[in-house]
Parts: structure tokens; sequence; C-alpha cells
């Protein structure tokens, strides 16, 4: 199982490995080994025992090659991994459990492989590149952080082997993506692009931590660079300063938006694919969209078929009904206007992309990029500015507090202007800052007794659709207010103890409630619609 | 919040007005603990009352308790807003609202 130079070099070992064949072993993986400068990963599927003798085998092994990695170790000898510290000095993974996608049901085929529905609740992401655990584990990182920024979205609990492959279980329930939607009920391109464009809006607006996720600008301006350095000399100039005068930004930006990666799962919009979750100015987002809808099937008209299920005049009337939603706008020719900063910097980014991933079919190539160099350049000669405000109506507002009582009032008063902007009727005002109340003092009185932190509240005001959304996050102990028994509401005022009542209320008051423990902070949430 | 308070005899009437949250429940509070003593008929107008927490019906919850010991306790002026809070945890039932 080894490829070129500098790629992973996999090296199975079997059965016991001793003091009797630690020797023959160990020329084994140098022979195994020879030519390659890569990482070594020593694939112990089938490992059931290994000495000290075995283990020292391993720690010349990791001397010369300090990427090496053990996987698929048993249970029983992961423990020897463990209890000699060879679990610390280097990446030891457990073997993972099996699971067969025969029979299964195809629902999606992304650029890793196919995704199967397991069954009504759970579905497999399967890939077939060696490095899928770390590629796995890193987007579960990232989608746990979208989710705790308001993202809604699917995480992955658990990697397993597929065959030869691997596996990312997600749960998701009855769940369809809005390319089936729209390849299959077209009359709900509306209803689409409402729910997509409201999710775009949503993302954007929210403010993503400092140095948590990657800049999405960095990235294609070094794709667009390399792109300039082929056009004439003059519009490569130009490109690049444009380019590069779009602001840094700390908008949350998917990076893959397209309708395959959003899903509708029980009344409620999911963003799916978080591999390339970035911050950036949203035209970043826009392009990859614009290439994903219109870019890649322009010069192969059969793509977006294949690629979305959906066929191009659909695309057409999505992409443009989107950008109509998202910039508020009917008018064509400010539409025209941002659609061209979009479309340079897509085809800057597709001629890099050809550049750096040629089909091996050199005429098919060359070809390729000629049509994206013949789009490009006359953009450039009438666009002056890739930037455009974003109509991002408000950002994701955000307040951190001390958890302490006299703080109340602030975030009352942080969330009462919210909604007196969104023109919430006073009696539902009252009731939201009833719940505010309950759930603030709780955790002031709560989370950090009897030491003190900070509450964070975000308020997610969508005028349109009149509803506020509530998270409260805190970094206390994990404590789930809503697994506590609802008060027995019907006894005399003397068998009644004080107190008690708070969280009750909340979830009287409010439309929905939840609670997760993620990251080591306790995030509740609450909902109201007027 | 304000506190208006009129005493004739053993009746005391507290009227509080605007908000009894977490923050005033306490003032109330005291309040009831200097004037209760000798008390024997209470009653809450609660006509100005705008708004009330979890934090101003235990106030009310533990006058009540007192108030069943000693003589009787009345409510009223109760706006709907602050109805619907006394229907949902079940005053509606223990308090004796007019």
């Amino acid at each position: 199982m080894t490829n070129e130079r500098n790629a992973v070099c996999t090296i199975p070992l079997s059965g016991r490995v001793d003091s009797a064949n630690a020797a023959a072993v160990e020329r084994d993986i140098a022979e195994k080994r020879a030519g390659h400068t890569g990482p070594v990963v020593l694939d112990a599927a089938d490992l059931t025992y290994i000495s000290s003798a075995g283990l020292r085998v391993i720690l010349r092994l990791k001397k010369t090659c300090p990427d090496l990695a053990v996987v698929n170790v048993s249970p029983d000898v992961y423990d020897i991994f463990d209890v000699t510290g060879f679990t610390e000095m280097m990446r030891v993974e457990r073997a993972y459990r099996t699971v067969s996608v025969e029979g299964c049901e195809v629902i999606g085929e992304g650029y890793n492989g196919k995704v199967y529905r397991i069954d009504r609740d759970t579905v497999i992401k399967t890939y077939k590149n060696a490095e899928a655990p770390d590629d796995i584990r890193r987007e579960r990182e990232l989608a746990k952080l979208a989710l705790v920024l308001g993202v809604p979205t699917a995480i992955s609990y658990d990697v397993v082997r597929v065959g030869d492959g691997y596996g990312s279980v997600f749960e998701l329930l009855d769940a369809r993506s809005f390319s089936d939607i729209l390849a299959k009920e077209p009359e709900k391109m509306d209803l689409c692009v409402a729910e997509y464009v409201a999710i775009l809006k949503k993302l954007h607006a929210i403010h993503a931590p400092a140095g948590k996720l990657p800049s999405i600008r960095q990235k294609t301006l070094s794709a667009v660079a390399r792109t300039a350095a082929h056009l004439p000399e003059e519009l490569g100039r130009k490109l690049m300063k444009m380019a590069e005068a779009i602001p840094e930004s700390d908008c949350l930006v998917h990076g893959d938006c397209h309708t395959k990666n959003v899903m509708w799962a029980g009344g409620e919009t999911l963003l799916i694919d978080m591999d390339t979750l970035s911050v950036g100015h949203p035209v970043f987002e826009f392009l990859h969209m614009y290439n994903a809808y219109r870019g890649y099937s322009e010069y192969d008209p059969g793509e977006i078929l294949r690629f979305q299920g959906y066929d191009q005049a659909t695309a057409d009337r999505f992409w443009h009904k989107t950008l109509v939603a998202y910039f508020g706008t009917n008018d064509e020719a400010k539409i025209n206007a941002v659609e061209d900063k979009i479309r340079c910097l897509s085809y800057a980014y597709l001629y890099d992309w050809k550049c750096l991933f040629p089909s091996g079919d050199a005429r098919r190539d060359e070809a390729e990029r000629g049509l994206w160099f013949s789009r490009l350049l006359p953009l450039l000669e009438r666009v002056d500015t890739l930037t455009f405000d974003v109509p991002v109506p408000e950002r994701a507002d955000e307040l951190t507090v001390a958890a302490k009582e006299e703080c109340l009032p602030e975030v009352t008063d942080f969330i009462g202007e919210r909604l007196q902007k969104a023109g919430c009727p006073p009696k539902t005002v009252m009731q939201i800052d009833l719940a505010v109340e309950e759930v603030f003092v709780n955790i002031a009185h709560y989370a950090y007794a009897p030491g003190t932190g900070d509450v964070t509240v975000r308020a997610l005001c969508a005028p349109d659709e009149k509803t506020l959304t509530l998270t409260f996050i805190d970094g206390g102990r994990p404590y789930d207010p809503l697994s506590k028994a609802d008060p027995d509401v019907t006894l005399t005022a003397d068998e009644r103890e004080i107190g008690g009542l708070g969280i009750f209320l909340t979830k009287k008051v409010m439309d929905g409630v939840g609670y997760a423990f993620e990251n080591g902070h306790n995030i509740l949430t609450l909902q109201k619609k007027w | 919040m304000t506190i208006n308070k009129t005493k004739n005899g053993g009746a005391l009437t507290i009227a509080p007005a605007g908000r009894l949250d977490t923050l005033t429940a306490p003032e109330l509070e005291k309040e009831l603990q200097t004037s209760l003593p000798g008390v024997t008929e209470l009653t809450f107008d609660l006509s100005a009352l705008e708004y009330i927490s979890s934090a101003g019906l235990r106030v009310l919850l533990s006058a009540q308790k007192a108030m069943n010991a000693r003589g009787k306790m009345i409510v009223r002026g109760v706006n709907e807003t602050v109805m619907e809070i006394f229907e949902v945890t079940g005053f509606a039932d223990i308090l004796t609202i007019e």
C-alpha cells in the first residue's frame, strides 16, 4: 500500500511481535519503507501482541521517522502501548468499529466518497484516503465550533471502518439536501431560496473568534496571485490590487455553501461539510457558490446535473434569486455589478485550480484554462473593485458580562433594544424579559459559585421571521437546568416550597428551550416567535 | 420599583409599582419583615405592577404562608400579564385574587 515517495507509507504488522521475530519484522519494515521519505503508518489491525523487543523496533523507527503513527490497534495491544507510555510519544489509534454499508441507500456523493443512510437516524459519509481519520477529526472540531457559534449543523460522533476506507458517522433526522428538493420539487424553489439566504445571512452575521479558523482571504489571494502571474502584466496587477483591497473580515463563511451542503431537517435548515469553514468577506463565499452553480459547468455543461442533480436552468434561477434575496434588490444593474465582481474571483480561482490539479489530458486542460482566461479578461477591463457592502443587516449581537445579579439590567437592555427595533409587541418583550431574568440569575447564582466568571449572551433577532433566538454561554460547572423536574403547581400555599419556579416559567413563556454542554461550556438556547 | 403602603390598624395595603424582579424583590421582602408584625389582613394592590419574575413570586408565597398562620391575604388589581404568570405557576389558585 505504498505509492509515491512523499505519500504516507502504510506497513502492516501482524500476529505476535516479540524477541523471536523482532529482527525479522524490523528488516521487513526497512524493506517496505525503502525509497519513502514521507510519514509512516503502522497498521496494527492484525497485531495480537507486542513485547518490549517489538516496542524497541518501533522506537528505533520513530527516530528516523518523526511522523510515525500506529493505527487500528486492538484494545489489548493498545493497553501495552498505553502502559509503556508510547501513546504519549506518538499517535496510537485504537481500531475502528467496522460498519457495512452493503445494501444501504446512497443519499449523496461528495468529493471524498459516497454518503449512506444506515438507518433512519444515522448516515455514514465514506472516505477512501488514508488521512481520513485526521480529516474527520478536523471537520468535527470545526463543526463543533460552528455549533457553538450558533450555526445549525450536524456533528460526526464516530469514526468507523467501511471496507478498506473510513466512515464518519452522523445522526441526521430525516434530512434532505436542497439539491434533492430542487431536483424533485422545483415548485419549492422560492422556499429553498428563502431558507438558503436566511442561513447565509445568519452565518455571515456571526463574528468568529480570532485565531480559530483559517482566513479564506489569504487562501484565495494566493490562488489569485498565481493566476495574476499568467495574465497580461497590467491586468494581472489590477486583479491583484483589487483582490488585496478586499478587507480582512471576521465573518464566518462556509467556503463550499452549495445546495448539496444545505439540508432540510424537520423544519430546520442545517449546514453540513464544515471542513472548509473559514473567516472572511462574504465575496469569497459567493466565489465558491458561483463555481458550484455556474463556473464548473461553463466548461462542462453536464457537470451541474451530475453534481447537483438538477439542470442548468434550475441552477441559474436559484443563483439569480439568491443574489436578489441576499442583496435585497431587484435592480438588474446592481445584481450584474455584484456578479461581475464574484466572477472575477471565480475565474481567477478556476484557472488556478486547473493549474494545480490538471486532469492529465493536456489539450483538455489547456482549453479549460483558455476558457477561464477569456472570461476573466473582459471582466478585468470593466470591474474596478471586488468588494461590496455586505448587506448583512446586523451582526449576531453578543454581550459578555460578569455572571452577577447586578448585570441583569445590562443584559435586559441589550436584548430589549433589539426587540424594539424588530417591532416585537410589548407583551412578548415582557415574556422574553422574564425568561432572560430567570436564566441569567440562575447562572449568576449557581454556575461559578462560590467563584466568579462570565456569561456570553447572543441575540439573533430576525425581524422578517419575527423570531428571537437567545444563547447563554457560561464556562461554569456542567448543569442542565432543563433536566430539573417541573414543580407541582397544584399544591396549596403551605405545601409549596419557596423557589424552583424560574426555569419552569422560562419553559412556559418561550417557544423553545435547549441545553447542550460543549467544549466545557453550558449552552442554553431560548427561542421566541411573535 | 416603588412601594406604597397604607396601614389601618391590623390592615396593611402594600402597592408595589413597576418591576418586581430579582433586583427589587429583596426591598419588598424587607418592607414586609418590618411592617408585617401585628398585621391580620394583608392586601397587595398590584394595579401598578408591570412585571413579576420568580423572585417576586417567592416573596408573595412567603407572605401567603405567613398570613395563613395569622389572618388573611388578598391580592387585587392584577393586570393581564401578571395574571398569566399567576396562572401558569398555579399562584392563581393559592392566592386570593379579587
